[in-house]
């Protein structure tokens, strides 16, 4: 895999979430270098809405638990601050309002926006309020190899934040 | 008589329906007429209503659990450099070795990612492995370039290698466990995982391990013990080595002669050719188990060579069962299931050219069969007139005489496998092919050279200087006139990568299908392009026909232990009974189940 021959680094953020039965949704953070490699890995208890929040959020209450509560909560708490976030869901975009770090998102709905930008073998979309992280994650694509694929770390953040769920509740 | 009816008198009253209605006086009328009171109240209407319940958003505190990996540890900010614990956060480094302590859509590429080995017990060293990038993407990185793509089985290797502490790779010959090896031990490095690595070998094949190395992790400084005793004592001790490597000779001469305070500790010891501690009692064996280390990789092809048993030791060196356990076969099965990684040829290159093995029964000259009949019927005398005093030893040495007789009539020189080995060195030498040779005789293969000229023989065995080997094989691979290699089982059946040669003749049979497999597998292994034809020499009516009709019920028995665990406790090796019964001979003494036969040459 050719990779960039400048020693820059670039931090990359990736984070996913998960719904545990009866319990909430608990969120994982893993910041990994540019070509994959893991550095560091957060992620959160399970946290639950109570009915109040569930009615009176109504269809904010995802955003709001997904992309301010556990997304801002695990990017404050990670000690390797990435440079760019990197989300599946949509919801979690809304994370972006409540960080200054860039976050993409590789939700299919936005396949016709016109400022995604390809990183790797991925097409990146990015918040409407935020259109200049798409300028940020162009002048920064060519650090991350070509073949690289930006979805396969979220499998690995869904697998852990399985496993990590696997082992509490069977403690 | 009739009778006048009479009429009733009618009269008429009057009633009186009349109906007092009194009304009583109740103020209610009167009441009505008055006109009403009106009396009004101030409200303030702009105070602040108020709102029950009560209700303002709230955060739920979230809490977190994280670790920080071996390679992030550069990049963390100074201060929170080590472990901390605020607001129910936890940062878990996972220490980098110390050279000291002992111790995973169908549109998508194949992804081969390591798992959890069953022993990692905490969540962080689960999570550790969980969150390693599959190997294929972690391979195709910037400083891990690979010289050739690994096969998906090679992966998988690799990947179980990575996670484990303790392990067998059993791979059959040729599938590669040196580069899967290698590799592992490559990543296992980048990961922060060990600094230190011994790896064991043969002598002969110390050549091949460098040159291995350099092909597969040429970024990897490699040191191999040699040289004075004073020079070697520094290169065991010296510090900031990756990778060490030595012989068996060596570990055992020269480690224990190390006062045990300054004995060198590895994160890491690999033991190639790991059937030579296959004897727990043996010094080799006891050597190894000593060496400070924290992980523990065996590797070979042949985890049993002739029993079960054997794999007791390999364990023991593993560090999987107590010292001096003697598992039981059950338990056997089941640590093999959880230590041992055995593929073969048959179920992962189904890509790779076949092996094709034909038997050619040959019938003796009549020199050698008048010879092999007068050594026979002498030898056989003498074993009856030994009378109790008969050893097995006796017997094998008719054994072995019989065989050489077989090869070459040591008078007339007269030999039926010659004529045969002639005749199809001239198709495969026109043909501009490549063969090689075993036999468990140097002076065999030294004889055939003489008689072989015409295809330029080259020779490699035990009687060949080190030094010299490596220029044989290139000769071999490069010299277009070179269609023919005569190697000895003890020195060219291991480690060796001969896979230009398409034609492998066994001239006679070693004791044990294991080793015959490997020397096989020197030419049908991965870089074979085309079959593999694979001649063994049994002179019929021979005592070679009665051997290969042993040979095949342990290679039966073999197959059935690896393969799915038919746990089967006859022994594999061939025992004093079954050399006794070469003969029709009953075994002496109570030595009937030892192992016999010949040290490798």
């Amino acid at each position: 895999m050719p990779l960039s021959s400048s020693s820059e680094q670039l931090h990359l953020g990736f984070i996913s979430t998960l719904e545990v039965d009866g319990r909430g949704h608990v969120g994982g953070l893993l910041v990994t270098s540019q070509t994959g490699r893991p550095l560091e890995f957060q992620c959160t208890t399970p946290v639950k809405p109570d009915r109040t929040q569930e009615i009176l959020y109504g269809r904010a209450l995802r955003p709001w638990l997904l992309g301010e509560l556990i997304g801002s909560t695990l990017l404050d708490r990670v000690s390797i601050k990435p440079d760019l976030i990197v989300v599946r869901d949509e919801e979690l975009l809304e994370l972006r309002n409540h960080t200054a770090t860039p976050v993409a998102c590789m939700d299919q709905a936005h396949k016709s926006d016109s400022t995604a930008q390809t990183v790797g073998s991925r097409q990146l979309f990015f918040h409407d309020s935020h259109p200049a992280d798409a300028d940020f994650v162009e002048s920064k694509a060519h650090l991350v190899p070509g073949e690289a694929d930006l979805e396969e770390p979220l499998d690995r953040v869904h697998e852990a934040l399985t496993e990590t769920v696997k082992t509490v509740l069977a403690r | 008589m009739t009778a006048e009816p009479s009429r009733p008198d009618i009269v008429c009253a009057a009633a009186d329906l009349t109906l007092n209605v009194v009304s009583a006086s109740t103020g209610y009328n009167s009441a009505l007429q008055r006109v009403p009171q009106i009396d009004t109240n101030t409200i303030p209407l702009n105070a602040r209503p108020d709102f029950v319940p009560s209700w303002k958003p709230r955060r739920i505190p979230v809490r977190c659990i994280g670790l920080t990996l071996p390679e992030g540890e550069e990049f963390l900010p100074s201060e929170k450099a080590k472990e901390t614990s605020s607001d129910g956060t936890k940062v878990r480094q996972i220490q980098r070795s110390k050279k000291s302590t002992k111790e995973a859509d169908s549109d998508r590429p194949k992804r081969t990612r390591v798992t959890p080995p069953p022993g990692a017990v905490s969540l962080q060293d689960r999570l550790f492995y969980l969150l390693q990038p599959p190997l294929e993407t972690w391979l195709a990185g910037q400083e891990l370039i690979m010289p050739f793509e690994p096969f998906p089985y090679q992966y998988e290797g690799i990947a179980w290698l990575f996670a484990r502490h303790s392990a067998l790779l059993a791979d059959e010959m040729g599938l590669g466990k040196t580069m899967q090896t290698i590799t592992g031990i490559r990543l296992l490095l980048r990961a922060g995982q060990v600094r230190r690595i011994l790896l064991i070998c043969p002598k002969p094949l110390i050549p091949n391990w460098q040159r291995e190395f350099r092909l597969w992790a040429e970024e990897l400084p490699v040191v191999t013990i040699e040289g004075s005793s004073v020079r070697r004592r520094m290169l065991w001790t010296m510090p900031g080595v990756p990778i060490l490597i030595a012989n068996y000779e060596l570990l055992t001469r020269d480690l224990p002669e190390i006062p045990e305070d300054e004995r060198p500790s590895f994160d890491l010891l690999v033991l190639d050719e790991a059937q030579r501690i296959k004897n727990r009692d043996s010094r080799t064996a006891q050597v190894a188990r000593s060496v400070n280390r924290r992980r523990s990789w065996a590797l070979t092809g042949t985890p049993i060579e002739n029993r079960p048993e054997e794999l007791a030791s390999l364990f023991e060196f593993m560090d999987v069962v107590p010292k001096r356990a003697s598992p039981d076969l059950r338990q056997l099965s089941r640590l093999a299931d959880e230590h041992i990684l055995r593929r073969t040829k048959d179920l992962v290159m189904t890509d790779m050219p076949p092996r094709i093995d034909r038997d050619a029964e040959l019938e003796l000259t009549d020199a050698q069969q008048a010879a092999y009949h007068t050594a026979e019927k002498e030898g056989i005398i003498q074993l009856n007139d030994l009378g109790d005093a008969i050893t097995v030893q006796h017997v094998f040495e008719l054994v072995l005489r019989l065989k050489q007789i077989t090869n070459f009539d040591p008078l007339t020189g007269e030999s039926t496998k010659l004529e045969r080995l002639t005749a199809d060195m001239e198709e495969i030498a026109a043909s501009g092919g490549k063969a090689i040779l075993f036999s468990q005789w140097t002076k065999s293969l030294d004889w055939l050279a003489e008689r072989l000229q015409s295809f330029n023989p080259l020779i490699y065995h035990g009687g060949v200087p080190t030094k010299k080997r490596e220029p044989i094989l290139d000769q071999f691979q490069h010299d277009p006139n070179a269609h023919l290699l005569l190697m000895s089982y003890g020195t060219g059946a291991v480690g060796l990568n001969l896979q230009f040669a398409g034609y492998v003749f066994l001239f006679d049979r070693w004791w044990n299908p294991a080793v015959e497999d490997q020397a096989i597998n020197r030419a049908h292994r991965i870089g074979q392009k085309s079959p593999v034809i694979v001649t063994r020499f049994i002179c019929a009516k021979t005592i070679e026909e009665r051997i290969d009709r042993v040979l095949r019920e342990k290679r039966e028995l073999f197959d059935a232990i690896l393969g799915d665990g038919d746990n089967n406790d006859t022994s594999l090796s061939l025992n004093a009974d079954e050399i006794f019964g070469l003969f029709d001979l009953k075994a002496r003494g109570e030595d009937g189940a030892r192992s016999i036969g010949p040290k490798a040459a």
